[in-house]
């Protein structure tokens, strides 16, 4: 839900006058939603801001990010960060990808999601009880 | 048969942005839970021209992630999705100094991502660095922490309205948002 969460409000935003840039590593997600100006990083959804323990690599996206809010030409602007998250591209096979999962991982995974969201409603329930 | 080149140095045929929508709605159906999730779509786009350059802008930046709260269960590195700790409320901080921002809350990826660094999903040292070396006029006082609701319309007309009016109060010029 992050990066349709971040793509409303950049868009609310823009609607209402403030330029913006979108920083995250879900292209389909927030192009489909239709955002002004996204850098889009191939990495694992976590690293938005660069790769871990890389601070090379944090201040080039960084500066990637802003160079996008100062010259992208129009809405849909996106421009994807040159950095490689590593050589062997089969982490992207992994994501929710059912078809790497087991018939009993399936089973775990179902009983251990619902556990999180009776644990998300009690939150929201106490939250908007406040 | 292949058409390229022997010795080709192309990427492999999976290496693309992974379709999450796919994937997830995939992932979801196999898990049992209804219809799949209707992502938020739109035809038209707005743009809001920068107004003056970087140099002289006031950059307000808001974040996804959560602040960690020590009796909300394991929200450390590898810690599975832990749903206690989400919030519900837009939430701000003060960017003079520093704070400790968790994504236990979020669906990041677990198998290739460690969440040991925190600067790769919440930038507020660098921007601090940025501004203190003119690429941006300034740095806003606060950042602003947005909830991952699974409802557009609460999104839509509960936090977004928040979310303007605080950077109003902030008199930013141009917004930076990150996605975990």
């Amino acid at each position: 839900m992050c990066h349709q969460t971040v793509s409303l409000a950049a868009r609310y935003l823009e609607e209402n006058g403030i330029p913006t840039v979108i920083m995250g590593c879900a292209k389909d997600i927030v192009e489909h939603v239709g955002v002004p100006r996204f850098l889009f990083s191939d990495f694992p959804l976590g690293n938005p801001t660069g790769k871990p323990h890389d601070p090379e690599s944090q201040a080039l996206t960084l500066e990637l990010a802003l160079r996008v809010l100062e010259l992208a030409p129009g809405p849909r602007t996106t421009v994807q960060n040159p950095l490689i998250w590593s050589a062997d591209p089969d982490w992207k096979l992994d994501y929710s990808n059912v078809a790497m999962l087991s018939a009993e991982e399936i089973a775990r995974r179902r009983g251990e999601f619902d556990r999180n969201k009776e644990l998300a409603k009690a939150v929201r329930e106490k939250s908007a009880a406040e | 048969m292949t058409d390229r080149p022997d010795g080709s140095d192309q990427a492999a045929d999976h290496d693309v942005p992974i379709p999450y929508r796919e994937r997830i709605s995939t992932y979801y159906q196999t898990l049992g839970y209804g219809a799949p999730y209707r992502w938020a779509h739109f035809a038209g786009v707005p743009f809001a021209p920068l107004k003056k350059p970087l140099s002289q802008s006031r950059v307000g930046l808001i974040t996804t992630a959560a602040p960690f709260q020590p009796d909300k269960g394991d929200q450390g590195p590898g810690a599975p999705y832990n749903g206690s700790a989400k919030f519900y409320r837009v939430y701000s901080g003060d960017t003079a100094i520093d704070h400790d921002l968790r994504i236990s809350h979020i669906g990041y990826d677990r198998v290739h991502t460690a969440a040991t660094d925190s600067k790769t999903w919440f930038p507020l040292p660098l921007l601090r660095e940025v501004a203190k070396a003119g690429r941006i006029g300034a740095l806003a006082p606060r950042f602003h922490g947005a909830p991952t609701n699974r409802s557009q319309r609460v999104t839509l007309e509960q936090d977004c309205p928040e979310l303007l009016a605080r950077l109003r109060e902030d008199q930013v010029d141009v917004a930076v948002l990150v996605a975990v």
